[in-house]
């Protein structure tokens, strides 16, 4: 008997830095959940490590930083942390409150894309289906 | 006594209360000559429903308002957030607003504070950006340098457990200001509310916040009695998602469950209810907020009276702050915001607040700029000054569709208190996480519908624009080189201090907190007069009494 | 080629532990093909090292924070513990939003725990095939204690219990109707019973009503515990670990292989009844029509309806 199983993308909601506010990522997690994905969900206040070591045991494609006050500047840390973990297929998208300014920095990190308030449910289900796909293909060869 | 006599018999008190609490009346006259009374109500009651459902301000139920003078004799207290980068920042900032005409401050302080982490331990680049770094009495001391913290109220959001406060306490007995001088709220109390929503402020476990609470309750009575211990939040679950007549309900069900705790403690319901304060939020749902409002007070009046057999006529005083609702602010457009936060403080006023903090218009993108704080309070003075809305007392009383909406959402929000009741009371019920499951299932429910478009959002999924992303207003960030700064001084702080002196204190503080019976308020207060920072306090505490993990549900 | 040496680098990696190894050993073997195959043979050596311990029980018994409970008592053992916590995923969409380990979240940097959140997914096999799989590479992976932890909610979730070594079946006082909200056939296949939230007033009786239920089954060699945890304060942890690790001895006395192949037949007993289930309930030909007719009328009883669809679904095979 062959299975054939498309396999879910598995992607990671979270928080790092300090803020505490959850409304956004719980919907996230909705809605990723009723487009067919895998969503591991954690607390906030996630320290960067943390989240290294959680993108390795659960094996993920995504990782979505939810983001208010200012903690997505501890991102690039976490871009950097992921290169250095051998994790570097591992798309990271932020949803939140991103100043502009800000916005092209985390970009050149690495962070593929930056989803404002207002950002459309279909953009962000699709986009991160997208970068699912992407990652899978980026992984290196077992 | 028939019930028309009723009304006239209530009507002529109310005249009396009225006409003792108002001073100095003058006429009001609008721009048509007409003279404006302050109290509108029915000729006839034939049914009696009008004494019943409404009653005079100041009078059982309290649908109309607390007071019998209202914002006609006092209007509320302007009571704006403050709090950026460092203190010497924070104490400039309030200056300039007292100057523009807030009557009260209500200090916040930076996101790791809020997480009970000193500022050395935090990674520079998130310091000091949504409020002020408040470490040591040093800190508190800077931030209120001249200002007479004796006269003016202090909204403090310090929550459990409550450093910001203990600082304070020794920042005026440093100055000889005798502590029942000291007014004010410790607005962010309310434990129950931190676990469920806005989880930033939750430090300790459940019981062990629990134990903090009542201890510190205890010793406020005791020692700054003008100061109100206790402010139960529905600000947070309705940011979170919950619905108004939820946010309400479960609010109330969150006091009745304090309300138990302190009686439980051997408090006397009608003194201690007295001190009993809230703080909600108000969305741009205009009627539906007035209509809350006004059932939550008629609610609080009956529930009071019902389940706690409170006879003190001020223990049934349903006192609230409100702050307009963040979330409905939209970063597309944001001088739109402005229109938002006046409608939404127009509905607060209408529902009869007591103190009021406005939107800054660039709240979404970042903590207010001068210049936006400043119009956060000429809005509300605008509302007061210019469209006169102070001049009757509950106007929109008596409004066919005011009415039936108030009651409808008494209805609605008794349904929820029924439903805590059945979990065995608030602490339950967010233990087991029943009130995290409906907040997210209404938050998920108004996000369908803005997907929807059943709900417009002007700029956002309507009305768009494209927009020039430099005009958007700035995030404001301290300077690096201030908060590196304040790092240097913390650690100048903690190395001038007499470790013995300071090992005593903090071991008495464990002390403390390992015992039934000795008040851990009490030991923080010693443990801050021997030198001992927020994250060195909380960290004793997280140890003896458990650390806050709140219960999210997926 | 250079896919044998490439899966054979994956197996001998994750025998060495490393944590990446095994993250993507479980994700790969989700499907079947032939480097899954070279994978787990490569394994089948290494298994029976791990004792393999169920936990399961109705939403609201403290399941989760139970388990962080546990891996702390067993670390404090010198114990390393690897964690499968098994979420449902949605019939409909297929997604699921996997939360337990936000209970396990003290043990996130701790090298000697492995925790892996996952989906039920829809399996021809039923979850327990690939709870199987997850065990046993958790077990190759070298480490001490791994953990089954779902929902027992369906049938699915029994099975996936059933195939550890210790089962564990937790409820807590106040869940509705109390032991009725244990499923009869949960509570069948507990090696241990767990009375979670000691501290509420009910607790005690939760617990009597267990001890006398048990009083009413046969007597076995195993007489199973009604044991009392706190696992907020952690209290009665050491007693489960203790009962726990003699449950697996008195397993282990067996043979571990005896234990492994015990699980090997479990799990080859369910797929086979899953199987034969669905040809059954989708059989259109006459022949199997008329047994369910003459059934239906009471012509035969059911243990002779049985044996000839068994014959039928025999021939049937044998013909394709």
């Amino acid at each position: 008997m062959t299975d054939v199983i498309t396999t879910p993308a598995r992607v990671l909601v979270t928080k790092i830095g300090l803020d505490g506010h959850d409304r956004g990522s719980r919907i996230i997690a909705a809605y990723l959940r009723d487009a067919g994905m895998e969503v591991i969900y954690t607390n906030p206040w996630q320290k960067i490590e943390a989240v290294v070591a959680l993108a390795l045991e659960e094996d993920v494609d995504v990782i979505g930083i939810s983001s208010l006050a200012t903690d997505h500047l501890l991102v690039p840390k976490l871009m950097a942390a992921l290169i250095a973990a051998d994790l570097g297929h591992i798309r990271v998208v932020v949803g939140g409150i991103v100043p502009d300014e800000d916005e092209a920095d985390l970009l050149s990190a690495g962070v593929s894309e930056v989803f404002h308030p207002g950002a459309v449910r279909y953009d962000i289900v699709s986009s991160v289906e997208k970068l699912a796909a992407e990652a899978t293909n980026a992984r290196p060869l077992d | 006594m028939n019930k028309m006599d009723k009304t006239v018999a209530a009507a002529a008190d109310w005249q009396r209360n009225y006409d003792k609490m108002i001073g100095n009346d003058k006429v009001i006259k609008n721009r048509s000559g007409i003279e404006v009374q302050p109290l509108y109500w029915p000729q006839d009651d034939a049914d009696g429903s009008y004494t019943e459902k409404l009653g005079f301000p100041g009078s059982d139920p309290m649908t109309r308002g607390i007071y019998p003078t209202m914002h006609r004799g006092r209007t509320w207290s302007q009571r704006q957030l403050i709090g950026l980068g460092r203190p010497a920042d924070f104490n400039a900032r309030i200056k300039s607003i007292l100057k523009s005409g807030a009557s009260a401050l209500s200090m916040i302080p930076c996101n790791s504070v809020y997480r009970g982490i000193d500022c050395d331990e935090v990674e520079p680049e998130i310091l000091g950006t949504c409020g002020t770094i408040l470490n040591t009495v040093e800190d508190m001391d800077i931030s209120l340098k001249d200002i007479p913290i004796d006269e003016i109220s202090i909204g403090l959001n310090d929550p459990n457990p409550f450093t910001m406060l203990a600082q304070m306490l020794i920042v005026a007995e440093n100055r000889g200001i005798p502590w029942d001088m000291i007014t004010g709220t410790s607005n962010q109390s309310d434990y129950i509310s931190h676990f469920v929503a806005n989880h930033m402020f939750y430090r300790l476990s459940l019981p062990g916040a629990h134990r903090v609470q009542m201890d510190t309750i205890t010793y406020l009575a005791e020692h700054v009695p003008n100061w109100n211990a206790l402010s139960i939040v529905g600000q947070h679950m309705q940011q979170a998602g919950a619905t108004p007549a939820q946010a309400m309900g479960l609010t109330l069900s969150t006091a009745i469950q304090y309300a138990h705790d302190c009686k439980a403690r051997g408090m006397d319901p009608d003194k201690f209810l007295e001190r009993f304060t809230f703080f909600f939020d108000i969305s741009i749902s205009f009627f539906e907020e007035v209509a809350k409002f006004r059932a939550g007070r008629r609610i609080w009046n009956n529930l009071v009276t019902e389940r706690f057999g409170v006879t003190n006529p001020r223990a049934k005083r349903f006192k609230f702050h409100a702050q307009t609702s963040g979330f409905d602010l939209t970063r597309q457009q944001p001088l739109n915001n402005i229109a938002r936060v006046t409608a939404q403080a127009m509905a607060g006023i209408f529902g009869g607040l007591q103190s009021m903090h406005t939107d800054g218009y660039d709240e979404v993108l970042s903590t207010p700029s001068e210049d936006s704080a400043k119009i956060a309070i000429s809005t509300q003075n605008i509302l007061k000054h210019e469209a006169h809305l102070c001049d009757v007392i509950d106007p929109l009383g008596g409004s066919y569709y005011v009415e039936a909406l108030t009651d409808a959402m008494e209805e609605e929000i008794l349904k929820v208190i029924g439903q805590i009741d059945d979990q065995g009371g608030m602490y339950k019920a967010v233990e087991n996480g029943f009130v995290q499951e409906m907040i997210g299932a209404s938050a998920l429910e108004y996000q369908k519908q803005i997907d929807n478009n059943e709900q417009t959002i002007v700029g956002v999924n309507a009305y768009q624009e494209e927009e020039d992303a430099s005009a958007r207003p700035v995030l404001k960030r301290p300077p690096q080189a201030n908060m590196e700064a304040q790092v240097e001084r913390l650690k100048q702080i903690k190395a001038a201090r007499d470790s013995a002196v300071l090992a005593h204190g903090l071991q008495g503080l464990r002390t403390a907190a390992q015992s039934d019976n000795i008040n851990v308020f009490g030991a923080q207060l010693d443990a801050a007069r021997a030198g001992a920072t927020l994250g060195e306090i909380v960290t004793v505490l997280r140890e003896e009494l458990g650390f806050g993990q709140p219960l999210v549900v997926a | 080629m250079d896919d044998i040496l490439q899966k054979r680098g994956l197996a001998e990696r994750l025998l060495a532990g490393e944590t990446t190894a095994l993250a993507r050993a479980i994700s790969i073997t989700e499907g079947e093909s032939p480097a899954v195959s070279r994978l787990l043979k490569a394994i089948q050596p290494h298994l029976g090292r791990a004792v393999v311990v169920g936990f399961t029980g109705p939403p609201g018994a403290g399941k989760s924070t139970l388990v962080n409970a546990f891996i702390s008592e067993m670390r404090r053992r010198g114990k390393t513990v690897a964690v499968a916590a098994v979420d449902p995923s949605s019939p409909i969409t297929g997604g699921a939003v996997l939360g337990d380990r936000i209970r396990m979240a003290e043990h996130t940097m701790d090298e000697g725990v492995y925790i892996r959140s996952l989906a039920s997914r829809g399996h021809l096999g039923g979850l327990s095939a690939s709870a199987a799989r997850v065990a046993d590479l958790m077990d190759a992976a070298g480490f001490d204690v791994v953990v089954l932890e779902t929902v027992g909610a369906g049938q699915s979730e029994v099975e996936m219990a059933e195939m550890a070594d210790v089962r564990i079946v937790i409820s807590a006082p106040g869940l509705g109707d109390d032991v009725q909200a244990i499923k009869a056939g949960i509570l069948e296949i507990a090696d241990i019973l767990v009375v979670n939230k000691s501290d509420l007033p009910l607790a005690r009786r939760t617990t009597r009503q267990l001890e006398a239920m048990l009083a009413l089954r046969a007597p076995s060699d195993w007489k199973v515990p009604v044991l009392s945890t706190n696992a907020v304060n952690r209290s009665g942890l050491p007693e489960l670990a203790d009962a726990i690790e003699h449950r697996a001895a008195l397993r282990e006395t067996k043979g571990a292989r005896d234990a492994m192949s015990g699980r090997t037949r479990r799990l080859l007993a369910q797929t086979v009844a899953k199987y034969v289930e669905g040809r059954v309930l989708h059989d259109q030909s006459p022949t199997s029509e008329a047994v369910v007719k003459a059934l239906q009328k009471a012509d035969i009883d059911l243990q002779s309806a049985t044996i000839k669809i068994l014959n039928l679904l025999q021939e049937s095979l044998i013909n394709e």
